[in-house]
């Protein structure tokens, strides 16, 4: 991959030009399904956009010293990143790509995660950390699951390249993977019933109770590029391949859409779990299933 | 699965939201808006006393009273009606009506007070002792 195409693939296509649409659509289609789930009208289809422009022309409360510039700094970094993973994903097939780019995209991933919980204690307010420690606990729990996952799927097909992975057959141990990937979904996006970081009714929005006007405005693009990057990631691996460009990004979008809706309904179907318990199933339960895969993944390699 | 059943019932059943001009049904004992009927009122102000919205006024004039009330700050919490003795005030089973300029609901009565009622003759003095004097009777007679 040469720069102009790195380029364009982080400007253009995946990366911002066609991520930030796709990240208000995925915005939307979530609100939109989890409301008419819950007998609501929903919000309209151009709401994400409208909140996000009206963010974009509030002011924000002047803050002071390091501790104001850090505020600032944290949801850039989140949108930099969230933007540079969804730039890595192999939308297009043969569109580049490099030995290692799943690992980047995995570090990638998980820059906005460590910006919130940076972002809470900076803000210095009493939700800001509880939101912050929650955020910080969650992530370590289901970070395990999360990355012997993606190591049981690229151990078992010898590459760490997406590019690849996109292109070889599913076997079921890749099944498997995916589906301890889905498990980690509602967590890594706040969703029910994982949604303690920013926990409404109860720590008002956790690590972002600070925050308004364009600030507030970067954090939920980053949310909605971290919606694109992590659906993009189990599309990719789960969606199968083709070669012809515009089946392979129909197939793409088809299949971010399914994840989507898939996740809205276990949202919508679930209430809020208490930190302990989320842990607990998170260790206890998805680990067992995580090790198995990733033992079994180790075990067929070596066999062969 | 009962919760999904639930989900997928809500998604084909439409929205349980009502749009502008209609109105949820009310059940009978509903608390809406505070009515008040001069005829009946006999000018004691308890109302006045127990809204602890404040949205009950009351002004005491010369021959006459006035009694106002204003729903925009009025909870419906009932406790006017329920405190009126003389069952002057009563709550209206319907919504209370959509307003756009601050006030525009506020209604104010001047209502002419009623000649005090005769006090009822004095029950026959008992040759009993005076402790079957008690207060009930008397009180129900300044009423």
């Amino acid at each position: 991959m040469n720069m102009t195409t790195a380029l364009a693939r982080l400007l253009i296509f995946p990366g911002l030009l066609f991520a930030i649409p796709a990240a208000w659509f995925i915005l939307w289609v979530e609100r939109k399904a989890v409301a008419l789930m819950q007998g609501r009208i929903g919000p309209p289809f151009m709401q994400p956009f409208f909140d996000f422009i009206k963010l974009l022309g509030k002011d924000t409360p002047p803050r002071d010293g390091i501790g104001g510039m850090l505020m600032k700094a944290w949801p850039l970094i989140a949108v930099s990143a969230a933007a540079g993973a969804v730039g890595l994903l192999p939308v297009l097939p043969s569109s580049g790509g490099f030995e290692g780019d799943l690992i980047l995209l995995l570090a990638l991933l998980e820059v906005p995660s460590m910006c919130i919980i940076a972002a809470g204690f900076s803000s210095r307010s009493i939700f800001g950390e509880i939101g912050s420690a929650r955020e910080a606990v969650l992530s370590v729990s289901y970070n395990i699951v999360f990355l012997l996952a993606i190591l049981s799927i690229a151990a078992s097909q010898h590459t760490f390249s997406l590019e690849t992975l996109a292109q070889l057959p599913a076997s079921p141990l890749r099944w498997l993977g995916v589906l301890a990937l889905l498990v980690c979904l509602p967590a890594k996006l706040h969703l029910n019933p994982f949604s303690l970081p920013n926990a409404e009714q109860e720590i008002y929005s956790g690590p972002m109770t600070e925050y308004a006007g364009p600030e507030l405005a970067m954090w939920e693009l980053s949310h909605g590029l971290e919606w694109v990057a992590a659906t993009g990631l189990v599309a990719t691996l789960a969606a199968p391949h083709v070669a012809f460009g515009w089946l392979a990004i129909f197939i793409f979008v088809a299949f971010s859409f399914g994840i989507v809706l898939l996740l809205s309904v276990v949202a919508s179907a679930t209430a809020r779990l208490a930190i302990d318990t989320t842990v607990r199933f998170y260790w206890q339960v998805t680990l067992i299933f995580a090790v198995l895969a990733i033992s079994s993944a180790l075990l067929v390699r070596f066999r062969s | 699965m009962n919760i999904l059943a639930m989900l997928w019932k809500n998604l084909w059943g439409g929205s349980r939201t009502m749009l502008f001009p209609a109105r949820p049904k009310v059940t009978e004992n509903y608390r809406g808006l505070v009515r008040f009927d001069p005829a009946l009122c006999s000018g004691c102000a308890v109302c006045k006393m127990r809204c602890t919205a404040k949205a009950i006024d009351f002004k005491s004039g010369k021959g006459e009273f006035t009694w106002s009330y204003d729903p925009g700050q009025c909870t419906f919490c009932g406790r006017c009606v329920d405190g009126c003795k003389a069952h002057a005030l009563h709550q209206e089973s319907a919504c209370p009506p959509v307003y756009t300029t601050i006030g525009e609901l506020k209604v104010a009565y001047t209502v002419a007070r009623k000649p005090p009622a005769p006090r009822p003759a004095p029950p026959a003095a008992a040759p009993a002792d005076a402790k079957e004097q008690a207060a009930p009777p008397a009180a129900g007679g300044t009423e």
